[in-house]
């Protein structure tokens, strides 16, 4: 009975991208941390732009930390979105951090290590501080570019768990591979690739894994356009 | 140009309503008596857009010889999926997208939900143009598969599902298949 109470006060953290919605029987589980991985141009950072855009609009404020790139060029990079407007931006619904400044923050550390347990501290800070319910981290790979340490990154990616666990706030770590110790940490993986067929390439999903609920496991087509990513399932008959 | 035809076409849709899977077996002949049918007689009269998957002539190509015949073509948004493939105008604009080639069915289904999303308000008309040229590029296993999503999600949704058949260029797996997956099949050879 408490488990059953424990599990109805958790919630759903409804994504917005309806067949996403629709593939985890209504959203992420609230308060899970979920990596998106995948290669180059399969739609990871445009997915994580829309969790935050559609949570944005609907009050749940959000944070994009980007590592790779200026948040403000990432943005002007994916397809523009119908429903995007400038004002939550404005009015601080959706923040954008680029992760130098989050390192400058950090002062004089001993290790990579050491400064990304402090970065992730900084986003404790603003998520705690500003009542966020959704953050992405874009990416995890090169958020530590030197670490190259497995064990290290798990610590921290445990440590950004937890702490967006305690802030009860959903969050996405994209990642360009699928490394084993990443996964084991995470509580959702999603898995976004490129399917060919007969030389055609077609953008695709599947859930691999998410704690908390249960879930399709196949394979879905995706789109991404104005209207925001578009899924379908991935039909069988030419495999 | 065949106004009977035009008029048969209006009337079987009204008779049988939105969410019925219809497919309409044609001659080559009088291919553009049907489309004229339904973007024309049929679709505007009760107030609907359509959406229009091609995988047989050009968008451009149907476009011109829409506007020959006098159609509003305001109201009609295209799939093109043939375009690119035989080299063709593959420039997008707010009434055509276009997809690679017929085999990439998955993205066929996603343009038309696309448009719907676009199109918002109001019925829809989506015709597919034609299964006897899906069949030339998809075998008979994945073009049922992908039929079936489309026409189960188009009917969810109320819109009015049409697919046109040439006759006499459709194998007998595909008639059979055609049979199993529409509601009605209406022959129209011999309605001039």
């Amino acid at each position: 009975m408490q488990a059953m109470e424990r599990k109805e006060e958790r919630g759903r953290c409804a994504t917005g991208i309806e067949g996403l919605d629709s593939i985890l029987g209504g959203g992420i589980p609230a308060s899970n941390l979920v990596l998106v991985t995948g290669g180059c141009g399969t739609g990871k950072t445009t997915l994580a732009l829309e969790f935050l855009i559609r949570g944005a609009q609907k009050g749940e404020k959000g944070l994009l930390v980007s590592t790779v790139e200026a948040p403000e060029k990432m943005l002007a990079g994916i397809p523009r979105f119908d429903f995007f407007d400038d004002k939550l931006l404005q009015d601080g619904r959706l923040q954008l951090v680029e992760a130098g400044q989050l390192a400058e923050k950090t002062g004089p550390v001993s290790s990579e290590k050491e400064r990304g347990i402090k970065m992730v501290e900084e986003i404790e800070k603003i998520v705690s501080f500003g009542g966020l319910k959704r953050v992405v981290i874009d990416s995890i790979s090169s958020f530590i570019p030197e670490l190259g340490d497995e064990a290290a990154e798990a610590e921290i990616l445990k440590k950004i768990s937890r702490a967006l666990y305690a802030a009860k706030c959903t969050g996405i770590v994209i990642s360009d591979r699928m490394d084993a110790s990443e996964n084991a940490v995470a509580d959702g993986v999603v898995v976004m690739s490129n399917h060919e067929r007969r030389g055609d390439l077609l953008r695709t999903i599947q859930v691999i894994k998410m704690k908390g609920t249960s879930h399709s496991r196949s394979k879905y087509v995706i789109d991404l356009t104005s209207c925001g990513v578009l899924i379908t399932p991935l039909l069988k008959g030419g495999i | 140009m065949s106004e009977e035809i035009g008029d048969t076409i209006a009337l079987k849709l009204e008779e049988v309503g939105p969410g019925v899977a219809v497919t309409f077996e044609i001659g080559m002949d009088s291919y553009f008596d049907v489309i004229r049918g339904l973007v024309d007689n049929f679709a505007p009269g009760k107030g609907l857009k359509s959406i229009y998957i091609t995988s047989s002539v050009p968008s451009s190509t149907l476009l011109s010889a829409m506007e020959a015949l006098e159609v509003n073509t305001k109201n009609i948004m295209f799939v093109d999926c043939i375009s690119q493939l035989i080299g063709g105008n593959v420039v997008a604009t707010e009434n055509v997208v276009h997809v690679e080639n017929p085999t990439m069915l998955e993205n066929i289904i996603l343009k038309v939900d696309f448009l719907a999303r676009k199109l918002k308000e109001g019925g829809t008309l989506v015709i597919v143009d034609s299964i006897s040229s899906f069949a030339i590029h998809n075998d008979v296993k994945i073009l049922s598969e992908f039929l079936q999503v489309l026409l189960s999600g188009l009917k969810s949704r109320g819109a009015y599902p049409v697919m046109i058949s040439i006759a006499g260029q459709t194998k007998p797996e595909v008639r059979e298949m055609i049979g199993f997956l529409s509601d009605q099949v209406i022959s129209l050879q011999g309605t001039h």
